[in-house]
């Protein structure tokens, strides 16, 4: 954000926090991204450190675009592509790990070596075992959950052919994918291909660097990210509507306040449970408290409230803020968007950081060390030094009195139930809705918080610009949680801020005009609802064919620009905001932003401002209506015999 | 629950009242409500579904606008 101070929120209780720990000393990243300015040349995509000679700086001016080039003769082309495909493969390694996590624990549990984690739903097991050729028959569960649960860990290491969940997408988008060569043999292979052919010397070619961007990211939202999502939902149920609370007012005064933070759920289901131990509230009380107050943060947070109801305490950029109150006891983490600082923040008040992957240690932190074999005992140690840290807690306490209602948990699954019962669950009444017009697209808003822009105020802008114009948001990850503080999550919301034909809709089913489907990982969940939307037919024969579209419009993570990358590969217009990773270079950004359209369906675009995004998306979802023929109303006519009798004709 | 009276017009005919758009709280609460998959006990029921609810993908005869003759 250049020049000048910004309003750092546009939530109240964040502002309150950020006063408080200016008043307590305490700095924060809001502080930082106005004491740190960026690196221009970096955030253009235009800096290269991929060997020792370097880092070269390849800027393109005016006239002088071809002239520009490292020390090792790579154009600024190959060096935007580069990086920006460096960026696609953490984002896949990141929301893969997690995938590969899940399916080693799934294993450990379908073993009988995971104690305390059981099949929560039969159904999605056997749903995966009819995809993959498992034999069903009279088995029990742990018989098949192995089979799926190999198959499912070979597909990271898979070396040849394609990922056995490509079959899940539309046909015709497979075949676009065979065609363009981006089908993933393998989840790791592709990320794995990236790291090579982007180290100095290898792959010189910008339109071949970002087609294995592609493949890479394919690998991700229809394979690790997938897996992981599917394999949580056997494990811990598949969600389904269920009321929480979001905001940092969830915090308690007279409770042990613990915070889950991060991705995995495997640790945390465990610690939701410890906390209702009577003997874990039996000691809670011998400390003074009067229970044990469990809430979440980022992503954890969307995947503990939608199984359990557990409140939200904030999103990525609410973190610090939840310590500054004074009131957490401990803020419990696993992996990614874990800020180093909490450790910091932590050292003005009494709050206890607990990390607990091998993979994130915080120096400052207590490591206690997350073993699926003996989950539950390290859930109550975690909860015993919560509860333990309770009598330490400074008279420096100021929870902010603000929190919010949200229904999350609309899994693609609900919303077929959702839209027709068990005895004729369907996509029907939404694709009806969006011909007839009431409803004029559907639109995914996810991704995180920046702190170089104004905290949740791009998220909120382009989703009420987008609901007052009847689009139907579907939502995961921080977009959730800022959704959910806006009060955009209750059916209520509807009528407040939803278009006519939205609203009449949302009050029909009985569904909020923002759909929470979950965490990062869960966007895999936004491409199983937009190919149900295809095979339930009327809007075409692929996902670009629908009118939809994406954006993360407060972005900041490389999975963020992994999860656009499949959007992209699977047919979406998507917009991303604050800043763009390759807009140094117009050569490359064009290629993203128009070719990609020709090749598969859907591109790139980027515009900060939030409202003018909205309606990029808009112009394109009325572009697919138009080209679908459902743009303007028709007059309907009801055909008598004789009038059939010429239509057979012809 | 209490009703809004709204006014509606269309074109050619007089101006009537109607009943409003009602907003119930609509939140579930208790538990177990809103877990609609815990209502397919057996794993006949549960395939099924699959077979009939997710026919998407698990329908043997689902015929989908993808698979039409002549393509959109």
């Amino acid at each position: 954000m250049a020049g000048g101070k910004i309003k750092k929120s546009i939530d109240e209780a964040s502002l309150e926090m950020i006063d408080k720990a200016a008043q307590d000393g305490v700095t924060t990243a809001f502080d930082r991204a106005e004491e740190m300015s960026q690196c221009a040349i970096g955030a253009a995509g235009s800096c290269c450190k991929n060997c020792g000679m370097g880092p070269c700086r390849v800027l393109t001016f005016k006239g002088q675009e071809k002239a520009a080039r490292g020390i090792c003769g790579a154009t600024a082309e190959t060096i935007a592509a580069r990086n920006f495909i460096r960026m696609v493969a953490g984002g896949a390694a990141a929301h893969s790990d997690h995938g590969r996590g899940v399916t080693e624990l799934f294993l450990a549990m379908a073993k009988g070596k995971a104690p305390g984690y059981e099949i929560r739903d039969e159904q999605k097991l056997l749903q995966l075992a009819l995809e993959w050729g498992v034999e069903i028959g009279g088995r029990s569960n742990q018989e098949i959950a192995i089979d799926v649960g190999e198959i499912a860990l070979a597909e990271f290491g898979k070396q040849e052919g394609e990922l056995v969940t490509l079959s899940r997408a539309p046909l015709k988008r497979q075949e676009l994918w065979q065609r363009e060569g981006v089908a993933p043999r393998g989840i790791d292979r592709e990320i794995v291909e990236i790291m090579h052919r982007t180290h100095i010397g290898v792959d010189q070619d910008y339109h071949n660097l970002l087609k294995q961007g592609v493949r890479a990211a394919i690998g991700d939202g229809w394979g690790g990210s997938m897996i992981a999502t599917e394999l949580q939902d056997i494990l811990f149920g598949t969600p389904a509507p269920v009321l929480g609370r979001v905001n940092l007012g969830v915090l308690k005064q007279d409770e042990v306040n613990l915070i889950i933070h991060g991705h995995e759920p495997l640790l945390s289901e465990m610690i939701v449970a410890v906390a209702q131990d009577p003997q874990m509230l039996e000691l809670a009380k011998s400390k003074g408290s009067n229970g044990i107050n469990i809430s979440g943060m980022c992503c954890t947070a969307n995947e503990i409230l939608m199984r359990h109801g557990v409140p939200i305490a904030g999103n990525f950029l609410q973190q610090e803020l939840a310590i500054v109150t004074g009131a957490v006891d401990a803020m419990v983490v696993d992996i990614q968007c874990i800020m180093q600082s909490i450790a910091t923040v932590a050292e003005c008040y009494h709050t206890k950081i607990i990390t607990t992957s091998p993979k994130a240690k915080i120096p400052g932190a207590t490591h206690i060390e997350f073993d699926e074999h003996n989950a539950l005992e390290g859930a109550r140690t975690i909860v015993k030094t919560a509860i333990e840290n309770f009598p330490n807690r400074g008279s420096n306490i100021w929870i902010p009195d603000k929190q919010t209602d949200m229904v999350a948990g609309f899994s693609h699954e609900t919303i077929n139930y959702l839209l027709g019962g068990l005895f004729r669950a369907s996509y029907r009444p939404l694709n009806d809705n969006i011909i007839n017009g009431r409803i004029r697209g559907v639109a995914g808003v996810v991704g995180c918080n920046n702190a170089r822009a104004k905290h949740n105020e791009g998220h909120v802008t382009m989703v009420k610009e987008l609901i007052k114009n009847d689009v139907l948001v579907i939502t995961t990850g921080c977009n959730a949680i800022a959704c959910g503080e806006a009060g955009l999550m209750v059916p209520e919301a509807a009528v407040e801020y939803a278009g006519e034909g939205l609203a009449s809709v949302c009050e029909t089913v009985g569904i909020p005009p923002v759909l929470h489907m979950g965490s990062c990982v869960d966007n895999s969940r936004i491409l199983m609802a937009a190919t149900a939307m295809v095979k339930d037919g009327g809007l075409g024969d692929d996902i670009s064919d629908l009118p939809v579209a994406g954006a993360a419009p407060e972005w900041m993570s490389e999975k963020a620009i992994s999860i656009g990358q499949y959007f992209v590969a699977s047919g979406v217009f998507t917009v991303f905001g604050v800043t763009w990773p390759t807009i140094g270079n117009d050569e490359v950004t064009r290629h993203l932003f128009e070719d990609f359209e020709a090749m598969y369906g859907g591109m790139w675009a980027f515009e900060p401002d939030s409202i003018k995004a909205a309606h990029l998306m808009i112009s394109h979802i009325d572009k697919k209506r138009e080209a679908l023929g459902i743009d303007k109303a028709r007059e309907r006519v009801l055909y008598d015999m004789e009038m059939r009798r010429e239509l057979d004709a012809v | 629950m209490e009703y809004e009276i709204e006014e509606k017009s269309a074109p050619g005919r007089e101006k009537v009242e109607v009943l409003g758009a009602t907003y119930e709280a609509g939140k579930p609460d208790g538990e177990g409500l809103g877990r609609w998959r815990q209502k397919l006990s057996s794993r006949e029921e549960k395939l099924k579904y699959l077979r009939a609810g997710e026919r998407y993908w698990y329908g043997k005869d689902w015929y989908g606008s993808e698979k039409r003759k002549n393509p959109a």
